[in-house]
């Protein structure tokens, strides 16, 4: 009805995604910085690449000459050099799977490579200007302050690595200015660093917007991030939401279903037993339209004014208790003013904040059932005494001619009446099973328990049945001790139990063999175990044995004699008595039936 | 234990049948002197007649039934302490019950045993004070 896998729905952002995007600008994440400023570095580097051959051919042409041919052929090797490993560096950056949790090692390689192209500059700065004339001179001076200002750009992203940079570009220059001994070359020395300072002042500079750039990116994405993940919450929950309410609204036609349809009576009232709603099944049982009781009060419309289970004062407390009344029967007034009995469950509907919510009453009209019930009363009873009054004269008289009290007779004259006698017992019998096992079915049968022993129990049955077993020509024994234990049991019951069972045993034994009692206890039981060298259970009647009106073959019954209710009633005496009962095949041929029973615990004595 | 043996009978008990057989059983069998009465209506007398030691009570009979005379009995005096055993075909336990409840002696089940009639009213006997 309802879905337990749903998730509960609430519609307000998490804690968790709140607290984050709160503090989200202050907070950006220090490595993802990092491999930003990495990036941003490596991403230079093909212009820069480009920059550093271009100039490197331009002053290597313009440097040419005889004298210092060597020098600049070795200093054109070495751009190359220096060009072709950052080259190598930039595409091992680019193949790189990781370049968040590396971004430490791509920064230091990428210092590498800046402090080797400065120090490509530097030298050209130290070693080519003391050796060319003026022009080549100024050339020289152009070019470094256009390398050391393109640095700017170019590391923008880490200023110290700027400061390296430019640092090996002007330290020799700045030497080789200053040991020169012209005096413009010593004043431009004293000028140099005082550019390079400035230069670094705003690479510093332009570091710090970088950074602050890389950070509110950060913060950005994340809030982003954030609203994205939000955003897929709310639509899960308008999904879960919409799914819920899918489920209710099919519970609730399911519900309306069983309500419409439902063989018995529903109605909804509120606390002042308001009618709310009711089924068809109420408006077929009371006479009333729907439309005519609602809003009319249960109380004084649906109860006769006598009634005395379901007063005003019952049902104020009803609601004050709240809590549901099953199996109540009250008196109920139909529209025509039929009286009928019916059977109420009243349950109150309290929601989650434990407020009354309404009222819901399930009846059943049981006018018919209780008139049913008295009549099949009335029958046994009168049943019961009906037939047992001729019988008794019957059997009474039968068991005066038997027993010779009224005189003698003889011949086939004693053996017919004996017939008559033992046939009228059969019936009594029958009747008196039928008694037992109606009363036992409507649960209307009671015990008498009392303590009584075990072996004088047995003794007892044996003795009573005796000449029972004497016609079949069977011997009743006792096979081994009979253990001294007492029972809490119905003595009348138990012995019809054992009289069942050994009369059943001798009926089914073969003339001149024994039936054997035998008894045995284990862990607070006693079992009885009856054994007969009968023709044993056919197979296909053991499952059946226990049940009513079994007989394992037509025959044999109207041979033998019996009601087919002995041993299911002897089954339910048992059970009732917190026993069990079963047969097995007995070994050797014939079949044992047991029962156990529980021995009272402070009467073993053996 | 009444320090007399058992001797005189009193049943009341509508069915002719019954009391043939009963007659027979308490006589022959039992050795008792026993009176039938067939209406209830007029068992008062009867048995204010008859004195008997004890007297058996049909429970089911038309007009008035066993336990209605059993009640006109405790009211009446010379009556008041005259053991009553029920004979009776219902089945029921707590009718049984109802019975023993009221201040009957005993109750027996029909059908009875014509041998064994004497010997389970002698045992009833017994156990009275």
């Amino acid at each position: 009805m309802t879905s337990g896998s749903a998730a509960p729905v609430t519609l307000a952002p998490t804690r968790e995604a709140s607290a984050r995007a709160e503090d989200a600008p202050g907070h950006a994440d220090p490595q993802r910085v990092l491999a930003d400023r990495v990036e941003q570095l490596y991403g230079q580097m093909p212009l820069g690449m480009l920059a550093h051959l271009l100039l490197g051919g331009i002053a290597t042409y313009e440097l040419w000459d005889q004298r210092t041919r060597d020098l600049v052929l070795f200093w054109w090797g070495l751009v190359l050099l220096v060009t072709a490993a950052r080259a190598v560096l930039y595409y091992g950056y680019r193949a790189s799977g990781n370049k968040l949790v590396e971004a430490d090692q791509w920064m230091r390689w990428m210092a590498i490579s800046a402090l080797a192209s400065g120090v490509t500059w530097g030298f050209a700065g130290a070693v080519f200007f003391p050796s060319h004339p003026d022009e080549q001179q100024v050339f020289l001076a152009f070019l470094l302050a256009g390398v050391t200002s393109a640095g700017i750009p170019a590391y923008a992203a880490s200023w110290p690595m700027f400061a390296m940079y430019a640092g090996a570009i002007v330290l020799p220059f700045t030497y080789m200015l200053g040991t020169f001994g012209n005096r413009l070359f010593t004043e431009i020395a004293v000028l140099v660093p005082i550019f390079y300072l400035i230069n670094v002042g705003i690479a510093y500079r332009l570091n710090r917007v970088f950074l602050s750039g890389y950070r509110l990116r950060h913060a950005y994405d994340r809030l982003t991030e954030d609203h994205t993940r939000l955003n897929k919450q709310l639509e899960q929950q308008i999904e879960d939401l919409l799914e819920a309410r899918q489920e209710v609204e099919a519970s609730g036609r399911k519900l309306t279903l069983f309500a419409e349809r439902a063989p018995i009576s529903v109605i909804e009232m509120d606390a002042n037993s308001t009618i709310l709603e009711m089924n068809p099944a109420a408006e077929h049982m009371l006479g009333y339209s729907t439309l005519e009781l609602i809003g009319r009060s249960a109380l004084n419309t649906l109860f006769p004014a006598d009634e005395a289970t379901l007063t005003p004062q019952w049902w104020a407390g009803f609601v004050a208790r709240r809590e549901p009344v099953t199996r109540l029967r009250v008196r109920c007034l139909r529209r025509d003013g039929l009286e009928i009995m019916c059977e109420f469950t009243i349950t109150p509907l309290i929601n989650e904040s434990g407020d009354l919510v309404s009222i819901i009453a399930q009846c059943q009209d049981i006018t018919q059932q209780l008139e049913a019930e008295r009549l099949k009363k009335e029958f046994t009873s009168t049943l019961s005494h009906e037939l047992r009054t001729p019988l008794t004269s019957i059997i009474g008289s039968l068991q005066l001619v038997n027993s010779g009290v009224v005189g003698d007779a003889s011949g086939e004259i004693a053996e017919l009446s004996s017939v008559a006698e033992r046939n009228a017992q059969r019936l009594l019998d029958l009747i008196n099973d039928l008694l037992d096992i109606d009363k036992i079915e409507s649960g209307k049968f009671t015990l008498q328990p009392e303590r009584m022993r075990l072996d004088e129990l047995v003794q007892e049955s044996l003795v009573l049945n005796k000449s029972f077993a004497d016609r079949f020509r069977v011997a009743l024994e006792v096979h081994g001790e009979l253990p001294d234990v007492q029972l809490h049991v119905d003595r009348k019951r138990l012995m019809q139990v054992m009289t069942n069972l050994l009369s059943n045993a001798a009926k089914f034994s073969p003339e001149g063999s024994a039936v054997e009692v035998s008894t045995r206890c284990s862990e607070g039981m006693v079992r009885v175990a009856i054994s007969d060298r009968g023709p044993g259970i056919p197979e296909d009647f053991r499952s059946r044995i226990f049940t009513r009106f079994a007989q394992a073959d037509s025959t044999t019954t109207r041979h033998k004699g019996g009601t087919g209710l002995g041993l299911a009633i002897c089954k339910r005496l048992i059970e009732m008595m917190d026993g069990r009962i079963g047969f097995e095949d007995r070994p050797g041929g014939g079949t044992t039936f047991h029962f156990e029973l529980p021995v009272m615990a402070d009467a073993v004595s053996t | 234990m009444p320090d007399r043996p058992l001797l005189r009978i009193c049943y009341v008990e509508d069915d002719e049948d019954i009391q043939r057989v009963a007659r027979l059983a308490l006589e022959r069998v039992g050795k008792m002197e026993v009176s039938i009465i067939g209406d209830p209506t007029v068992a008062l007398e009867g048995i204010l007649a008859f004195k008997p030691d004890l007297v058996l009570l049909d429970w089911m009979m038309p007009v008035m039934d066993g336990p209605t005379l059993f009640k006109r009995l405790r009211e009446t005096d010379g009556l008041r302490d005259l053991p009553v055993v029920f004979i009776t075909a219902k089945a029921s336990q707590r009718e049984l019950d109802e019975l023993r409840e009221m201040g009957a002696a005993g109750v027996l089940s029909k059908p009875f045993s014509p041998k064994d009639l004497p010997e389970q009213l002698r045992a009833i006997w017994r156990t009275l004070p």
